[in-house]
């Protein structure tokens, strides 16, 4: 194990972004999110959790697919260089990073591998911060996620009251952290700080099963009701990864690109003959709590929720997920 | 001009409409190749990603094919066919695919088979009755079943009247809503027609495609003439934009239909949700 002096973490991290693209959770405006250092931000690391999830280091907001030409003579197509800038994420917590094996799922199996996703995740070191606090919206626990060290992860962070310790898990971890030995001390026999004890509590025990009975109930026009359909929990949920395709012309010439869409807007399935099968917010919410809680249970084996509390914290009318969840195993059927 | 697409699933290839054929007032049947030949060969009911660079991208399923192009029958819908419908030959368009499952053809294999459709969802059955031509000995009898609103509005009328009728044992019947001057085929819903005709279920899967409507009505009928769930076989639409089971609207339940579909059986359409 390796130790560093919290005050020395800007100079880590200096470090690194001598060979790398390094994000790392820092304030813009108020809003905390994995923004690349340049040495001269206000770092937010260790303090609750960021406001936007990790995902788009990986899965961007907006995407370049290819450029093309549009010519009488002859149309080109440009594909896109291969993605080589080396990035590491620092500080994501054990929510986000269960939430990148989701994504990892959705992109990189069942036949198809997302190319412009695989790069990126191929090329970023990814380092996670155990959570010492849990914040009130904090639910993780109740996915058989430990605050205290996360899955999948190539270094794994705990803080404690003046230090970092760091663990590498990974090869490529490893070899990140020998890069940098001269600012990391080696220490033996370090207790680890306690991990967080979330205080809010789901059981989440057979939700699949209930909701597979669920899709036709009442529940869902009376729990939509009040859902502005504005998608925000969408966009801060780190397992979303709905994307739309469009293009932007400029003149004969323009690009194809992909970027973030959501289920909670009715254009996202309505045909070009004016047939959507979800017309309403009913239908889109329902989509949105069964993608979390049995879809994505059913295709990949396990839930589509992390427990960040991000949806909760942010939503403009209080639709809470863990509510939703034990109001959907009360609800008689 | 183009490399290493073939890694990325998302980026077509460039190709060029080489025919355009003018079924109806408002289908276009598209011939498409590339410099290399065919795209690629799908199996029947299996779906292209259809683009015009500076306009969109759709998918289409693709309804027949050639030694060296894709056949692919448009609705004028929305922008994108629209814009399609205004092509001439020799348009460069972006191809990619092949998506989806296709028809059960093992399944499929040694039975009688009863295709059913309507209007503009004669395009994905079409591919499925070209294919079983082709291979006769592999499968029973085939008996087509096709209405549409009105004569004009018959899809593919050389192989109604023609093509199909050279198939070794296979029997054809159209019908349209409402007739004309001309008219003197039978006149009547596809429904209607079809308990009318009485195939048997006797070793035979239906395959049926076409608007919702007549969908819902057909598999009522097919029920009166004794098919059952797992006979009866229909392929969905449903709004795409990647096509590899990635970008979420397609899924009906936990299924994506760009992957898992378009083709499902009655008896796996009525274990998932009604949202289609």
């Amino acid at each position: 194990m390796l130790k560093i002096k919290q005050t020395e973490m800007p100079q880590l991290l200096n470090a690194w972004a001598q060979k790398s693209r390094v994000f790392v959770p820092q304030d813009r405006g108020g809003v905390s999110a994995f923004l690349p250092w340049d040495g001269k931000g206000t770092l937010t690391l260790g303090k609750g959790n960021t406001l936007e999830p990790p995902k788009d280091i990986f899965f961007p907001r907006t995407e370049t697919m290819y450029r093309y030409q549009v010519a009488e003579a002859a149309t080109t197509l440009e594909t896109m260089p291969p993605q080589k800038e080396q990035h590491v994420l620092v500080g994501i917590r054990s929510c986000d990073a269960r939430s990148l094996e989701i994504m990892d799922d959705v992109f990189l199996t069942k036949g198809y591998e997302d190319e412009f996703y695989r790069q990126k995740r191929e090329n970023t070191v990814v380092i996670a911060l155990a959570c010492n606090e849990a914040l009130p919206t904090c639910f993780c626990t109740a996915f058989e996620i430990d605050p205290g060290r996360a899955e999948g992860v190539d270094v794994q962070m705990w803080m404690t009251s003046d230090s970092y310790l760091v663990e590498a898990i990974t090869d490529k971890g490893e070899e990140l952290l020998k890069q940098t030995s001269e600012l990391l001390t080696p220490v033996e026999n370090e207790t680890l700080p306690d991990a967080a004890k979330p205080t809010l509590k789901v059981d989440v025990e057979g939700i699949t099963e209930k909701l597979q009975q669920m899709f036709e109930h009442l529940y869902w026009a009376e729990v939509s009701r009040k859902c502005l359909g504005c998608g925000a929990c969408t966009y801060l949920c780190p397992t979303c990864h709905c994307f739309d395709i469009q293009s932007e012309n400029r003149g004969s010439s323009g690009f194809k690109f992909r970027c973030w869409d959501s289920c909670m807007f009715s254009e996202y399935t309505r045909m070009a003959g004016g047939h959507n099968p979800r017309p309403s917010k009913k239908e889109r919410m329902r989509n949105r709590f069964l993608h979390k809680l049995q879809y994505i249970p059913e295709r990949y084996g396990k839930y589509g929720c992390v427990g960040c509390g991000r949806c909760l914290d942010r939503c403009p009318v209080n639709v809470d997920i863990t509510r939703v969840i034990r109001e959907i195993k009360e609800v008689t059927l | 001009m183009v490399d290493a697409v073939s890694s990325n699933p998302l980026v077509p290839e460039l190709g060029k409409i080489i025919k355009i054929i003018q079924e109806t007032p408002d289908v276009k049947t598209f011939h498409i190749t590339t410099d290399k030949g065919k795209p690629f060969t799908p199996m029947p009911g299996q779906l292209a990603m259809l683009s015009l660079l500076d306009v969109g991208e759709a998918m289409f399923s693709i309804t027949s094919q050639g030694p060296e192009y894709l056949e692919i029958a448009i609705k004028k819908v929305g922008t994108l066919t629209e814009a399609l419908h205004e092509a001439e030959e020799g348009q460069t368009v972006g191809i990619r695919g092949p998506y989806g499952n296709g028809f059960p053809l093992d399944m499929m294999k040694g039975k009688n088979l009863l295709f059913i459709a309507g209007g503009i969802g004669l395009a994905p059955v079409r591919s499925l009755i070209n294919y079983c031509a082709e291979h006769r000995e592999d499968y029973g009898n085939m008996w087509i079943i096709y209405g549409s609103r009105s004569p004009a509005d018959l899809c593919f009328k050389e192989d109604l009247t023609y093509n199909w009728f050279k198939v070794e044992n296979c029997r054809v019947n159209v019908t349209v809503d409402r007739g004309d001057e001309n008219w003197n085929g039978h006149e009547g819903f596809v429904p209607a027609y079809l308990e009318e005709l009485k195939p048997s279920p006797e070793n035979c899967v239906a395959v049926t495609c076409g608007p919702p409507i007549m969908i819902k009505f057909v598999l009522q009928s097919l029920e009166k003439l004794g098919f059952k769930d797992d006979q009866i076989v229909t392929t969905l639409e449903m709004r795409m934009k990647c096509g590899v089971g990635k970008c979420g609207r397609c899924n009906i339940g936990s299924h994506y239909v760009c992957l898992d579909g378009p083709v499902f059986t009655l008896e796996q359409l009525k274990k998932m949700p009604n949202e289609y």
